[in-house]
């Protein structure tokens, strides 16, 4: 049952190239009050991977809790982490939540039924204005000495900015899980892992046995991660949109131990077709 | 704060369908706005901000660090009005900003400040109010 809430898709949105009335359509399919939100992108680019962010969102949450199309609220914390309303509408899961990522030719959403979620599309790209390690210097101080070390030690250039892409994009699930936004103290979130696998986290030097860390390979050069953690974990403002965040052991334990499936790939087609029809059902209803 | 000037009350509803949740906060800095954006951007939320504008040259320099960055086609609009997400900064981005003003400027943008940036003139007004402070 709990396992129904644990979902993850991605669309890879390069083959989409709508005209200017195609992408008036797919904007049509969502509610008026996120139109300014994801027109006010100045690149193309950004403008598509918001709209495909934003269906993903009700296609997710319309297949999995079954609320009508007109019933969805989806809001935003002051951090911009989008969320769903509980209002009226009960569901089954003790903590329903989901997260949104897009990079490049991909966007990604993952939801979970108990624990907090978070997740991060990295895309290997190379810079061009300057040289490997003149790039990953920018960010040295969002990286513990251990996990710096891993990076500039890593090998080529290649291995070096592949090491630092996978612990940046693990960071920020964790940042992102919990509500947060580009927060300081980065370096503090320090990683474990072997050969990118049982991936663990200490915070402030102390291991967080309660979350749970994976990182896959999407295609194309793109990397993504997903955080999984505990609900007290979760900043003040995002805590508030949570239904439930104090559990006991056990039922903490349901969650967490929930198996992390693989993304499945849904197509750009697939996903207009579901909110055509959840539309639809609600305006003949 | 007494030593402000061009002091400008800018009260922005950003959504008028949306309710707020927070008070707004009155004060230099909004604590209750969106950290410097690896999230994507928040929607309406109620500010009621106390600006000294910066200088035109300092948005400008903003501006250029900015287009850079994100690599905007010259026919782009930045402004100050320009939101740094809505032009396609991700958290990489971001830091990568950062660091480039306080190279340009040679000034350090202290965490909790760079998380209430969320425009191109919200960045020229901290730049300038930590130059004062420098030049003080």
């Amino acid at each position: 049952m709990m396992e129904k809430g644990v979902q993850r898709w991605v669309v890879d949105i390069s083959k989409w190239d709508p005209s200017t009335n195609g992408f008036s359509f797919a904007l049509s399919l969502l509610p008026q009050h996120h139109h300014s939100s994801i027109l006010r992108f100045v690149k193309k680019g950004d403008r598509k991977r918001a709209l495909i962010s934003c269906l993903l969102q009700y296609a997710l949450v319309h297949e999995v809790l079954g609320i009508p199309y007109q019933d969805i609220v989806i809001k935003r914390t002051s951090e911009g982490k989008p969320f769903l309303e509980c209002g009226r509408v009960c569901f089954d899961f003790p903590n329903f939540n989901f997260n949104v990522s897009h990079h490049g030719d991909y966007v990604a959403i993952a939801s979970e039924p108990l624990c907090l979620v978070g997740l991060d599309i990295v895309c290997h790209m190379i810079p061009e204005k300057e040289t490997v390690l003149e790039y990953v210097q920018n960010f040295s101080s969002c990286f513990s000495s251990l996990e710096w070390n891993q990076i500039i030690t890593a090998g080529s250039n290649d291995e070096v900015l592949s090491e630092f892409y996978r612990y940046w994009c693990l960071k920020e699930a964790y940042v992102k899980a919990i509500g947060s936004g580009l927060a300081y103290g980065l370096h503090k979130v320090e990683f474990h892992h072997t050969g990118w696998t049982n991936i663990s986290v200490k915070v402030d030097g102390i291991l967080n046995s309660q979350w749970r860390f994976w990182l896959s390979y999407l295609g194309k050069g793109h990397w993504v991660s997903v955080a999984r953690g505990h609900p007290r974990s979760a900043i003040e403002s995002y805590k508030r949109s949570l239904k439930q965040t104090k559990f006991n052991e056990e039922e903490y334990n349901e969650g967490l131990l929930l198996p992390n499936p693989r993304f499945v790939l849904r197509t750009v087609e697939e996903l207009f077709s579901v909110i055509h029809k959840a539309k639809c059902s609600c305006l003949s209803s | 704060m007494a030593s402000l000037t061009g002091v400008s009350l800018k009260l922005t509803p950003l959504s008028s369908s949306f309710k707020p949740t927070q008070v707004p906060f009155l004060g230099v800095s909004n604590v209750n706005s969106v950290s410097f954006p690896s999230l994507t951007m928040r929607p309406g939320s109620f500010r009621i901000r106390i600006s000294c504008a910066a200088k035109p040259e300092t948005v400008d320099k903003v501006c250029k660090i900015v287009r850079k960055q994100l690599a905007l086609p010259a026919d782009s609009s930045v402004t100050g009005e320009s939101q740094f997400a809505a032009l396609g900064a991700d958290s990489l981005d971001t830091v990568e900003i950062v660091m480039g003003l306080e190279e340009e400027f040679g000034i350090t943008l202290e965490e909790e400040s760079a998380q209430s940036i969320s425009t191109v003139q919200d960045a020229a007004d901290l730049i300038e109010k930590l130059l004062e402070k420098k030049g003080a």
